[in-house]
C-alpha cells in the first residue's frame, strides 16, 4: 500500500477514536516522565517472550537479535512519545505488521505485548504524576487511543500481507494445475503425432494408403493439439458482453438441440410461454447453458432426467439445468469453479470457469446444489438490470 | 519363450492412438486387439487370451487402474503396462501397488514400448492352481513382484480350461482341489504341456507320505504353511530363471 493511502487511513482512523491536537499535547507532556523507565519496560518485554516458547520461537539470532530488536522497541516508544503523528509514523508502525507476517509471529502475541507495554507505561506513568488528577485522566485516555491507533495499524498490515502470500500460493497451485490439465490435453495429441512418425520412419511395407491415413492423423491431432492453444487465449481474454434482447426459452432449446444427447437421457424444457426477453450475450449465454448441458449429460453415463427450468424471481429469472446424475462430492463442490480443475478424463477443466466468468460479466449469479447419487443442479440468476 | 507371437491389447479412448499402435505393433510380428473403452476391452478379454494389456491410465468412464483389477480378476496371467499422459501420479502409484508391471510417458516411445513387452512376455510364466483365493492372492503379488507372472486357477476345470489356451513353464498345484485330486491334475498337466514343471502343495504331511508311490512324477512338493523363499528357489530351479 502507498504511504500516502495508509496516512489517509490512520487520518481516518484518528477521527474514528476521537483523537485530537489536545491529545498529541498530552503525549509530549508525559515523554519525560516516563523516559527514565523506559529501558526497564523494554527488559521486561524481551524476558516475557523468553517465557513463552510460541512467541520466543521467532527470535532464532540469540542475544545480538534482542539487543537489536530492543533498539528497535526504544525507536518505536521515542517515536510515539514524540508529538508528530504524520506519513512516516504511520509507515514505520505498517513495517512492523509486514515484519511479523515475515517472521512467523502469531498476531495474539501483537495484543498481548502490546497490552504489557499499555499497562507498563500506565502504571509508571501515573506513579510518577504530580499534577492534577482530572489531567491525569485525559491523558491515560489520549495514551490507550494513539495504542489503540498503533494496533489498528499493524494488524492491517498484518492481515494485508497474510493475504497477499495467500494469494501467490494460490497462484502456484493454479499454475500446478494449469501445467497437469494442459500437459494432460498435449500429450495425447503428441502421442498419436509421435508413433505415427514412427511408423511412416520404420514401416517397410506400408501401402501408399496406409501412409496417407497417417498423415491425415498427423493432420488431425495438430489441429486438436492446436483448439487447446485456442481455448486458452479465449479463457485469457474473455470479451465483454453485447447487451442484446435474447430470448431464454429459444435460446435453451437451440443449444439442447446442438448437444449429442445419448438415448438414455430425457430431456424436457419448462418455460413460461409469457417469459419476457432478457439482455444479454446470446452467443456467450449460449456457451453457458451448452457447459452446463454437457455437463449434466456426462454426469449421467447410465443415464436419467435433464430437466431445463425458467423460474421467474422478482426481477430477476433463474434458469435452472437439472439432472439425475452422479452429484459432485463434497470435497469438489468447492473447486469447480476454479480453471483447470477436472473430474473428467478429457478436457482442460475449464468449462465452469468461463461459465461462472460469463454469468458474472453479465451481474449474474451461478448456484449450484447437488446430492451425491441423486443428481446436481446449476441456477443461472440473471439480475435484475439485465432483465428487459 | 511362447513360440507364438505375443497378443497384445490396447485400450485407449483415442481412437488415433488405438490404430497407430495397431498398425505398428502388427507390423512387428505381435497380435493386436484394440479397445476404446473399459467395457469393450473386458468383452475382448472374457474372448481372447492376452499376454500384455497396454492400458490409458485416463479414460471416460472407467480409468485405467480400475480396468486394469479387472483385467487381473479375470485373467491373472495378463501383465498390465500403464500409459500416463503425467509424469508422476498418485493413480499411476495406485496401478503400480496392484501389480501393474510399468508406467509408460505419453508421447510414447516404441521402441520403449516393445522392449517393455518383450520383457514382459519373457518373464517365467507360472500356473497357481488353489481354491484359497486369499493365498492366490497373496502369492500373486508375492511372485509379480519377483518378475513372474502368475495364472490363477481356483479349481480343476478352470485349470484345464487354461491349459487349453497357453502353456506354462510350472504348475503349483494343491492336493485337494474342489472337483478333482490335485495328483491327478500333475499328470493331466504333463500329458497336455509336457514342458511343465509341477510342484504339488500341501497341508497334509502324511496323506503325501502315503501316496508317495503316486507322485514320482512331480517335480517337487511344498508343504503349508510354506517358506515363499523356498517356493520361489524351487520356481527359479525349475524354470532356469534368474532373479529379477
Amino acid at each position: 500500500m502507498e504511504q500516502q493511502q495508509l496516512f489517509a487511513r490512520y487520518q481516518d482512523l484518528q477521527k474514528y477514536v476521537g483523537w485530537t491536537e489536545e491529545d498529541s499535547g498530552r503525549i509530549t507532556a508525559v515523554a519525560a516522565l516516563v523516559e527514565p523507565h523506559i529501558a526497564g519496560l523494554i527488559d521486561d518485554f524481551y524476558a516475557e517472550i523468553s517465557r513463552h516458547p510460541a512467541a520466543g520461537k521467532v527470535i532464532t539470532g540469540g542475544e545480538a537479535q534482542v539487543q537489536r530488536l530492543k533498539g528497535t522497541l526504544r525507536a518505536w516508544l521515542t517515536q510515539l512519545f514524540a508529538g508528530k503523528y504524520d506519513s512516516n509514523y504511520v509507515l514505520a508502525r505498517w513495517k512492523v505488521g509486514l515484519r511479523h507476517v515475515e517472521i512467523g509471529l502469531d498476531q495474539v502475541y501483537t495484543n498481548v505485548a502490546l497490552s504489557r507495554i499499555r499497562n507498563g507505561l500506565l502504571e509508571v506513568m501515573c506513579h510518577s504524576w504530580r499534577g492534577p488528577l482530572p489531567e491525569l485522566a485525559l491523558t491515560v485516555k489520549a495514551l490507550n487511543r494513539l495504542l489503540d491507533l498503533d494496533l489498528a495499524i499493524i494488524e492491517d498490515a498484518y492481515q494485508y500481507e497474510f493475504l497477499q502470500r495467500q494469494k501467490r500460493i494460490e497462484r502456484l497451485v493454479v499454475l500446478g494445475q494449469m501445467a497437469s490439465g494442459i500437459a494432460h490435453e498435449l500429450r495425447n495429441p503428441l502421442n498419436v503425432v509421435r508413433t505415427s512418425v514412427f511408423f511412416l520412419q520404420n514401416a517397410k511395407n506400408a501401402s501408399a494408403e496406409k501412409k496417407n491415413e497417417h498423415l491425415d492423423r498427423i493432420g488431425r491431432q495438430v489441429a486438436v493439439a492446436n483448439d487447446v492453444i485456442t481455448a486458452l487465449s479465449d479463457f485469457a481474454k474473455l470479451p465483454l458482453p453485447n447487451a442484446e434482447p435474447v430470448h431464454v426459452r429459444d435460446l435453451l432449446a437451440e443449444v439442447l438441440s446442438g448437444v449429442d444427447l445419448p438415448k438414455s437421457i430425457s430431456p424436457s424444457i419448462a418455460c413460461d410461454d409469457q417469459l419476457p426477453a432478457i439482455v444479454g450475450d446470446r452467443r456467450q449465454l449460449a456457451i453457458v447453458f451448452g457447459n452446463l448441458i454437457r455437463n449434466a449429460v456426462d454426469a449421467m453415463p447410465q443415464g436419467g432426467q435433464l430437466c431445463l427450468r425458467t423460474v421467474p424471481d422478482g426481477l430477476c429469472l433463474r434458469v435452472e439445468i437439472q439432472d439425475t446424475g452422479h452429484g459432485i462430492s463434497q470435497e469438489d463442490i468447492h473447486r469447480i469453479f476454479e480453471p483447470f480443475f477436472s473430474t473428467k478424463a478429457r478436457g482442460l477443466g475449464l468449462g465452469l470457469a468461463i461459465t461462472k466468468a460469463i454469468v458474472d460479466n453479465h451481474r449474474g449469479q451461478l448456484l449450484v446444489t447437488s446430492q451425491p447419487g441423486q443428481g446436481t443442479c446449476f441456477t443461472v440468476r440473471l439480475e435484475g438490470s439485465t432483465v428487459a | 519363450m511362447s513360440h507364438k507371437p505375443p497378443s497384445i491389447l490396447v485400450v485407449d479412448d483415442e481412437p488415433d492412438i488405438c490404430a497407430n499402435l495397431r498398425d505398428i505393433l502388427s507390423e512387428f510380428g505381435y497380435r493386436v486387439d484394440t479397445a476404446t473403452s473399459g467395457a469393450s476391452a473386458l468383452e475382448l478379454v472374457d474372448r481372447g487370451n492376452y499376454d500384455v494389456a497396454l492400458l490409458d491410465l485416463k479414460m471416460p468412464g472407467m480409468s485405467g487402474v480400475e480396468l486394469f483389477r479387472e483385467i487381473k480378476s479375470r485373467s491373472s496371467g495378463t501383465v498390465a503396462v500403464i500409459i500416463s499422459a503425467y509424469a508422476s501420479t498418485s493413480s499411476a502409484e495406485e496401478a503400480l501397488q496392484a501389480g501393474a508391471w510399468q508406467i509408460l510417458s505419453k508421447p510414447v516411445d516404441i521402441a520403449q514400448v516393445m522392449q517393455c513387452i518383450d520383457e514382459a512376455v519373457n518373464q517365467p510364466l507360472v500356473m497357481l492352481v488353489d481354491d484359497d483365493e486369499d493365498l492366490c492372492d497373496s502369492l500373486w503379488d508375492v511372485l509379480r513382484s519377483q518378475g513372474i507372472r502368475v495364472k490363477l486357477a481356483h479349481n480343476v476345470a478352470s485349470a484345464n480350461k487354461a491349459l487349453q489356451d497357453q502353456d506354462y513353464q510350472v504348475a503349483i498345484v494343491d492336493l485337494k482341489l474342489p472337483g478333482g485330486d490335485g495328483l491327478r491334475l500333475c499328470a493331466e498337466i504333463r500329458e497336455m504341456n509336457p514342458g511343465a514343471k509341477t510342484i504339488l502343495v500341501t497341508g497334509f504331511r502324511t496323506e503325501l507320505e502315503q501316496r508317495a508311490g503316486q507322485y514320482s512324477g512331480v517335480d517337487a512338493t511344498c508343504y503349508k504353511p510354506f517358506d515363499v523363499s523356498e517356493l520361489l528357489a524351487t520356481i527359479r530351479r525349475l524354470t532356469n530363471a534368474q532373479p529379477k
